[in-house]
């Protein structure tokens, strides 16, 4: 399988500070697989993600060791233009990233960036518009929406430029539930279409688990852990201890585990319906 | 590169006039449909016949109506052209009412200009000297500053007639469209949304003091003024933390210094491409060059607008037996 | 013009192994405070509105503010942003503001250049610094600004010839009190921050 992201003992400080906000990490992505990033605030998962799409090193200034390569290109030495095709990033606060009057100049402003043609650019424009559902938002001002409306215009901007990578830094952290539940069911398409990696940071594991292929937890800017969710919850505790809960089900699981009501070989639930199954095989054990 | 999943078939875009909607919007029964739309520059009629035009027709208009009247001396000229103006501003659709804000600058000017010239008069033997009571004022400085203040008036209502009927958009479409360079109207567009999101910086630190018991028409005015003052400072600390956001933004997106595009190919304007120039918007661009460059050519080639040529003038200096 | 030399280190001092450069900050930082600039002329030309004539305008101490930390990207957001204030704000029509282009890129550059010749710390810190300020952050570019201003207007036949010296200082004294003001305040308590962003400028162009 093809590598899409491969980060060897990176290690980045930024100017002016006396720690290392990246030590040593290792990580490996394959292609058109989900990564969930998580870890509790300030332990470098931004700053992971920041130098995945190559804003650090080349806007911000610091100490840079080791490489991140991105299809095989090394971040470092690939232009920002080139790797705005390869790699989209979603901030967090999607204001931050609006420069146009409208959100239709926001979406078109990257496909330009990137060399479209109009024809290609129209192509793209209506496909993001439709996958986020902002069609009804294209003349309107960007900073005249509601926050959920923004960060869905943020990501069509990013969708619209078809990076093989998509970054997602905390997606869901400034809007409402509604919003929230909106940017999941995006996520969930871009999953099913599997012609894309994606990554996302995200503190709503409940929402992100069911989604990852893997998941990774950063703590005091080194990964700890990188596995599959259900090798990820198997300790809840080392989690909780590191700032990270797992979602209510993968708790409940670990209890009928640690009661003997599961069997050791039985995996952890992701959802709600995985609990709901994993429940009954506990009552028919008990029964049994 | 991917395209989509199959089941999501492109939308249709309903394009008008270089706005693109999705859906008509409209206004629920019984609801008075506003008629003019706050821009960041003004407020500009929601529908205008002006919008029929291209947005270098009106900047070519901008350019005669807004410059022109530097060439011109004559008051009758420019009042005329003031005129035009407001009836185009009537034509198209913009309420005259919000032109308000520049009523104390019309009459604060007109002061301004005029006792100057009572006060600083020049001295030049051929000055006519008309007594008024006590005082004495003169003839040819007191004609000149009327004529200058028709001048005055002509430009600034011209300058009025095109924020008064270009939104952003068009302002930007009309730069691009005369081939500036991408990097120039960009910071142009990002200046004037710099300036929205500072108001709206300003607003909310104003509006999260009030609620914590700030009552400023209780103070007074050198203490509302020192308020002010003070604001500034987080709002130029919010403006630094934005220009790293708004970079990094732009990195994010492929923006290079200068505007290049992957591929070193010309950059397609996808919005400049939404508007058309028509025959109409040819024509008049024609017509507004042409007497834009008759009316140089008319002054200084042929001083046809010099202010000997104004009836008015001739007509007070028979009266008042000034050869 | 050769440079004041110091042995203590300044701010704009450039560290052995330091490279800097334009970037896309620049760009976005003159967009930003050209937007800056709109607001606080349009305001100041609203506040009072004398038209033409500049009689309290707190835009010259954007403009002197913005060239000392960003060079001439503040400079260039110095001479942009009034053609676009005065439009708003009725105060000047554009050829006056077309024509008062090269005055106000000088009231912005004359505090930028000084403020490098005289390695002169933007936050103020001690009283050099601040006579530099005020010399040739307030006086100085005012006085070149009043002349200018008013040149253009007698030029354009909207003030008389004889009333030239009474616009120019009246001028002169209504901009230079609120840059004083307005300008010492913002580089007292903002400047400790804009030195330690990437957009500063410790030479005239990164």
């Amino acid at each position: 399988m093809t590598i899409a992201v491969a980060i060897k003992d990176l290690e980045w400080k930024y100017e002016n500070t006396t720690q290392f906000a990246l030590r040593k990490v290792n990580l490996e992505i394959s292609e058109n697989t989900f990564l969930g990033i998580v870890g509790a605030n300030e332990q470098g998962k931004t700053t992971l993600v920041s130098c995945i799409k190559g804003l650090i090193p080349h806007s911000f200034n610091g100490v840079y060791r080791g490489s991140v390569e991105v299809f095989g290109q090394a971040v470092k030495e690939t232009s920002g233009l080139h790797l705005a095709r390869e790699v989209g990033l979603v901030f967090a606060d999607p204001e931050a990233q609006f420069t146009a009057m409208t959100v239709e100049e926001e979406l078109v402003f990257g496909l330009e960036n990137v060399g479209y043609d109009i024809n290609k650019i129209r192509e793209r424009l209506e496909w993001a518009a439709e996958v986020t559902q902002i069609g009804n938002l294209l003349d309107k001002s960007p900073y005249d929406i509601s926050g959920g409306q923004k960060q869905r215009v943020a990501i069509a901007c990013v969708l619209a430029m078809d990076p093989r990578i998509v970054i997602m830094d905390e997606p869901t952290s400034m809007i409402d539930p509604l919003g929230k539940q909106f940017i999941f069911d995006i996520l969930r398409k871009l999953k099913e279409e599997g012609n894309r990696t994606i990554i996302v940071v995200e503190h709503n594991i409940e929402q992100l688990a069911p989604l990852s292929d893997q998941l990774a937890l950063i703590h005091e800017g080194q990964i700890v852990k990188v596995a599959p969710p259900d090798e990820f919850f198997a300790d809840p505790q080392s989690l909780i201890a590191q700032g990270v809960y797992p979602p209510e089900v993968a708790i409940f699981a670990g209890w009928l585990h640690s009661q003997g009501y599961l069997p050791d070989a039985s995996p952890i639930p992701r959802d709600l319906a995985e609990a709901v199954a994993a429940a009954q095989t506990a009552l028919k054990m008990g029964s049994g | 590169m991917t395209n989509g999943p199959d089941e999501l078939r492109p939308a249709r875009l309903l394009i008008v006039r270089g706005m693109t909607i999705m859906a008509a919007e409209s206004v629920p029964v019984g609801v008075r449909a506003p008629k003019m739309r706050k821009t960041l520059l003004g407020y500009v009629p929601i529908v205008s016949p002006f919008y029929d035009y291209h947005p270098v027709t009106r900047l070519a208009m901008y350019i005669f109506f807004g410059v022109a009247p530097v060439f011109i001396d004559l008051p009758e000229v420019n009042v005329v052209l003031l005129l035009i103006t407001i009836g185009l501003l009537l034509w198209g659709k913009v309420d005259l009412r919000r032109l308000r804000i520049y009523l104390p600058l019309i009459a604060t000017v007109a002061m301004f200009m005029f006792t100057m010239v009572f006060i600083f008069p020049g001295q030049d033997p051929s000055y006519t000297p008309i007594r008024i009571g006590p005082a004495t004022i003169y003839y040819q400085p007191v004609f000149f500053t009327f004529a200058s203040y028709w001048r005055l008036m002509a430009m600034l209502f011209g300058t009025i007639l095109y924020f008064s009927t270009n939104r952003e958009r068009d302002m930007l479409v009309a730069l691009r469209a005369i081939r500036l360079p991408f990097i120039a109207s960009y910071v142009v567009g990002l200046s004037i949304r710099a300036a929205g999101m500072f108001m709206e910086d300003f607003r909310t630190i104003r509006e999260a003091e009030q609620a914590r018991g700030l009552d400023t028409s209780a103070m007074k005015l050198s203490d509302q003024a020192k308020l002010y003052m003070m604001y500034l400072i987080p709002l130029f600390s919010i403006a630094l933390r934005r220009a790293d956001e708004i970079s990094n933004a732009l990195f994010a997106r492929g923006y290079t210094l200068t505007g290049q595009v992957e591929g070193g190919g010309r950059r397609s304007d996808y919005i400049l491409n939404q508007y058309q120039m028509t025959t109409k918007d040819w024509g008049w661009i024609v017509i507004f060059m042409a007497l834009f460059v008759a009316a140089a050519v008319a002054q200084y080639g042929f001083g046809l607008f010099r202010l000997v040529n104004s009836p008015l003038n001739i007509y007070l200096r028979s009266l008042l037996g000034i050869p | 013009m050769a440079a004041v030399t110091s042995s203590m280190n300044t701010v704009w001092d450039v560290e052995p192994g330091e490279s800097r450069k334009p970037g896309i900050v620049h760009v976005v930082m003159l967009a930003l405070f050209t937007g800056i600039g709109i607001v606080v002329g349009t305001f100041g030309s609203l506040a009072v509105p004398l038209g033409f004539v500049s009689a309290f305008w707190p835009g010259q101490a954007v403009q002197s503010i913005g060239a000392i930390w960003f060079g001439w990207w503040g400079g260039i957001a110095a001479a942009l942003f009034p053609l676009i204030s005065n439009s708003l704000s009725g105060s000047a029509p554009l050829p006056v503001s077309i024509m008062y282009l090269p005055g106000n890129l000088l009231q912005g550059m004359v505090a930028a250049w000084a403020f490098r010749y005289f390695k002169t710390d933007p936050s103020l810190k001690t009283q050099k610094d601040w006579w530099v300020w005020i010399i040739f952050g307030a006086v100085l570019p005012n006085l070149i600004g009043a002349a200018w201003g008013s040149t253009t207007l007698v030029a354009f036949g909207l003030v008389q010839q004889a009333a030239q010296f009474t616009t120019f200082l009246g001028w002169f004294i209504g901009n230079t009190i609120p840059t004083v003001i307005l300008g010492s305040l913002v580089l007292k308590f903002v400047s400790p921050l804009v030195v330690k962003t990437k957009a500063f400028c410790k030479g005239l162009w990164a």
